[in-house]
């Protein structure tokens, strides 16, 4: 072989062998590029997974959630609905104690001899509703009244009636100073008590 | 041989020599060229492939919250119809010791 020869083969080596390293490192950057891409669109493709995750457990969480709240609202809706029947049930019962004098006769004394206790005063003014002024024995009371309080007061009876299921409104003489003591007042005053009492009797733990 | 063949065979060879470099440059630069194509097509199936999973998940929780809610709601309407037939045998009681609390608070 001629030196000529020899030395072009050379050359043509020397750019075979270049060539080759230029492919390969090509080759090598596009394998190590498109690998770190694999990785992160694969922390990509996680990502969508666990966002959808974290969806699914909030439309899971909104269906009970919603449920939670529309069961609770009519819980409480007959709930209400029997309290407040269990309510006017009481009123009207009130209503029909205090027809029975036999019942509602002490307890209208006491009722009155507590207001008059509180007032202090010797000398009241009792209103009582129409049927009470009607059907009351009023010395009968005026004396029950008096042993009660254990001292002599005067009672005057109001002419005018009131509207109440039953009890009275006690006053000072001219008016002026008094205590609503009828059975309306004491119904709407135990208000809250009597929708505990009631709950408590009803739905026990549940109230 | 004379000096100029032999110049002139020398010229060749490198002629011929940058040919083969700049083929290889073109290859390279082909080769770097489908890395965007195949990063593409690689972004696309993952990315597919991940909304549909993505998707069944959303539809299975759907289906799965809708099941568990009617499940909740049947449980939840027995224990108010329980809690209403007990309030409701109470209710007698109930009204009487209300009365008594009314009646007796002048006691």
């Amino acid at each position: 072989m001629s030196e000529t020869s020899k030395f072009t083969e050379d050359i043509l080596a020397v750019a075979k062998e270049k060539a080759q390293t230029i492919v390969a490192e090509a080759e090598n950057e596009t394998q190590k590029a498109l690998q770190e891409a694999k990785t992160r669109l694969s922390r990509e493709a996680d990502d969508v997974i666990r966002n959808a995750k974290a969806e699914a457990e909030g439309v899971k969480r909104r269906h009970m959630s919603e449920v939670r709240h529309k069961v609770k609202l009519q819980e409480q809706l007959e709930k209400d609905r029997i309290l407040t029947d269990v309510l006017q049930q009481t009123k009207k019962r009130i209503a029909d104690v205090a027809s029975d004098e036999t019942r509602y006769f002490p307890y209208l004394a006491s009722s009155i001899a507590n207001a008059i206790r509180e007032l202090g005063f010797e000398e009241v003014l009792v209103h009582l509703n129409a049927k009470d002024l009607k059907r009351i024995d009023r010395t009968k009371l005026e004396r029950e009244v008096g042993k009660k309080l254990d001292k002599r007061v005067k009672v005057e009876w109001s002419k005018n009636p009131i509207e109440a299921l039953g009890g009275a409104i006690i006053s000072n003489a001219d008016g002026k100073i008094r205590i609503v003591s009828t059975l309306d007042q004491k119904f709407e005053a135990l208000g809250s008590k009597l929708l505990t009492g009631a709950g408590r009797t009803l739905f026990g733990n549940n109230a | 041989m004379s000096g100029i063949e032999t110049v002139k065979i020398i010229v060749e060879a490198e002629k011929k020599a940058a040919k083969i470099l700049n083929d290889a440059q073109n290859k390279a630069w082909e080769i770097r060229k489908r890395l965007d194509s195949m990063v593409e097509t690689e972004r696309e199936g993952l990315l597919r492939s991940a909304k549909n999973q993505a998707s069944t998940i959303v539809e299975r929780a759907e289906s799965e919250g809708k099941t568990e809610a009617q499940e909740l709601e049947k449980n939840s309407q027995s224990a108010i119809r329980q809690i209403v037939t007990r309030a409701t045998a109470q209710k007698g009681v109930a009204v009487e010791r209300l009365v008594a609390l009314i009646m007796g608070s002048e006691q």
